[in-house]
């Protein structure tokens, strides 16, 4: 009896101790960010102060409206281009699609953010693409940082619907092919195309690699006002991860709710992301 | 007879995702290919950023260090994930999935918020240098040095290994080894033939991302030790966007940048292939 109790008791240790890893560096900014001192080793008081300065400066209010507008045009973007795509790759199946679904695995794993930086960079700094230091195009960096991850989603979901079976039980009711994307396809592939969605608006609002590379002089991102105020303003640094962590934690529990919805339909984010 | 030549409708459906490839994708490396061989100054073609590379010591040593350094890290992320896996697979499905929900957490989490929140912790007068110094009376672990940036990287690695090899481990068919060992197979005949057949593709498959990441990392590095550590990916960043701006030269190291990564993609592939059953022979 007692040996039993000492093994589950080491079991429940060591899965706290796992979990603490992880919830640990979370939870330390967002403690930081909402006490008035941590010189030592506890933080002492509590102020929302720190938040407050995120919607009083212009600088970081600015900062988190252009990071929400990139990361909203880069879903929309994506959502675009990667939703005809796996429609389509889902219906070729055989070698191109195989071949399209191994390439977009790949793809991340070849051309990390330092090489889409430095592709950037001097691909649009001149005509016919003069768009260096726009925001317009750290929205389509972030898009191209993104788009494996919401094709992947949103092809799973294609996969698991049936789509051909579908597609032809509507079309024998005469809907022609507007009328079978409009009430039928988009319907049912919606979880996956909102897992994906979170997903890539996470990833943006975080992405900090090409952004800084991209960067003009106009607008910053939270990622890039975070990078300074490491420097200056470690109080804002802490509100401002606050943000961004209460933002990965909201992405992730949506695309969890959407999965367990669904029934069975894993999250595709496993091919990790490039730091 | 008009219809045998129509375009299957389908491939009009790849229409937007050509464009954005060709436009973000194909486009901007044409110009990384094409730059690396002209001269920043002159314009003109030369071979010269290449033969940079390979002769000028800086490059080199950050080549060195950052092969060293993704070495380590994928080291160290698939010794912990391995673990971490392994544990993760013999708990209750409840525990397993609360577990393996929280290490899903930090792939989407912004590198500089992990290198703050590793700065409070770890910093100089991090909290847990504090207590190491104060109630332990051991030195403080450098948070800026090498090893410190290996274990900050860790944070994303290992839960990365951790999620692959969990599944690894449960896909595991444990009445293969008992059939293996009912066979007269020896413990480490059963290793060898069966366990790491079965495990190794999962395995390399999660050691590829791991290992690729970071070779190119550099976004937790900046953060944490600025130019200080010559890494390779670094030198990239520095030529493309900071103070010695010299894009072809920026562009020459990107190309070996990938050609490097690519070159450890391809071993650990054909790692796979010969590891899976039967596969030497083939």
């Amino acid at each position: 009896m007692k040996k039993e109790r000492i093994i589950t008791f080491l079991q429940r240790a060591i899965l706290v101790f796992l979990i603490l890893y992880i919830v640990l560096p979370l939870l330390v900014p967002i403690i930081y960010s909402f006490s008035t001192l941590w010189m030592d080793i506890l933080p002492e008081g509590f102020t929302v102060q720190w938040y407050l300065r995120i919607f009083e400066r212009p600088k970081y209010y600015q900062g988190l409206v252009t990071s929400l507008l990139v990361a909203f045009s880069a879903v929309a973007l994506d959502t675009f281009i990667c939703v005809p795509a796996a429609y389509a790759i889902n219906r070729l199946r055989g070698r191109i699609g195989e071949f399209l679904g191994s390439a977009f695995k790949i793809f991340p794993l070849l051309f990390p953010p330092i090489v889409v930086g430095t592709g950037f960079v001097q691909a649009f700094n001149r005509p016919p693409l003069a768009l260096s230091g726009t925001v317009i195009l750290a929205v389509f960096a972030h898009a191209t940082l993104g788009f494996p991850y919401m094709f992947r989603n949103v092809l799973a979901a294609f996969q698991t619907i049936d789509e051909r079976t579908l597609s032809e039980a509507a079309a024998s009711l005469g809907a022609n092919l507007w009328q079978r994307f409009r009430y039928v396809l988009i319907p049912n592939v919606t979880p996956g195309i909102l897992s994906g969605a979170l997903l890539v608006f996470a990833l943006s609002m975080g992405e900090f690699e090409v952004t800084t590379m991209i960067a003009g002089f106009g607008w910053r991102t939270m990622p890039l006002l975070l990078y300074r105020s490491l420097i200056d303003d470690i109080r804002a640094a802490s509100a401002i991860s606050g943000i961004l962590i209460a933002t990965s934690i909201a992405a992730f529990i949506g695309m969890t709710i959407l999965s367990s919805r669904v029934g069975g339909g894993k999250v595709q984010t496993e091919e990790g992301m490039r730091r | 007879m008009k219809r045998r030549f129509q375009i299957p409708h389908e491939w009009y459906f790849l229409l937007p995702i050509t464009g954005f490839l060709g436009l973000f994708v194909f486009y901007p490396l044409c110009n990384i290919l094409i730059r690396g061989f002209i001269d920043n100054s002159s314009g003109n073609f030369t071979l010269q950023n290449y033969i940079n590379i390979f002769t000028q010591a800086r490059y080199m040593d950050a080549l060195k260090n950052t092969l060293w350094f993704a070495g380590v890290c994928t080291l160290v992320g698939a010794v912990g994930g391995t673990f971490v896996g392994l544990l993760a697979s013999r708990m209750s499905p409840k525990a397993r999935g609360v577990l393996l929900s929280f290490y899903s957490l930090p792939m989407t989490l912004s590198s500089l918020v992990v290198a703050f929140s590793f700065v409070v912790l770890l910093g100089r007068n991090g909290v847990f240098n504090i207590i190491i110094n104060r109630y332990l009376g051991l030195p403080r672990f450098d948070l800026y040095s090498w090893q410190g940036l290996v274990v900050t990287y860790s944070f994303y690695n290992i839960p990365l290994m951790t999620l692959t090899m969990a599944s690894v481990f449960l896909n595991l068919d444990r009445s293969l080894v008992e059939a293996a060992r009912n066979l007269g197979a020896k413990s480490w005949q059963v290793w060898l033939y069966v366990i790491i057949p079965v495990l190794a593709p999962g395995f390399l498959a999660g050691i590829s991302i791991v290992l690729a990441g970071m070779l190119a990392a550099f976004g937790t590095a900046l953060a944490l030790t600025g130019m200080a550590k010559m890494l390779f990916s670094l030198q990239i960043y520095s030529h493309a966007s900071e103070s010695n701006y010299n894009i072809p030269q920026a562009s020459a190291l990107a190309v070996v940048l990938i050609i490097v990564i690519a070159f450890s993609l391809i071993v650990l592939n054909w790692i796979e292939r010969r590891l899976r059953p039967g596969g030497s022979r083939r």
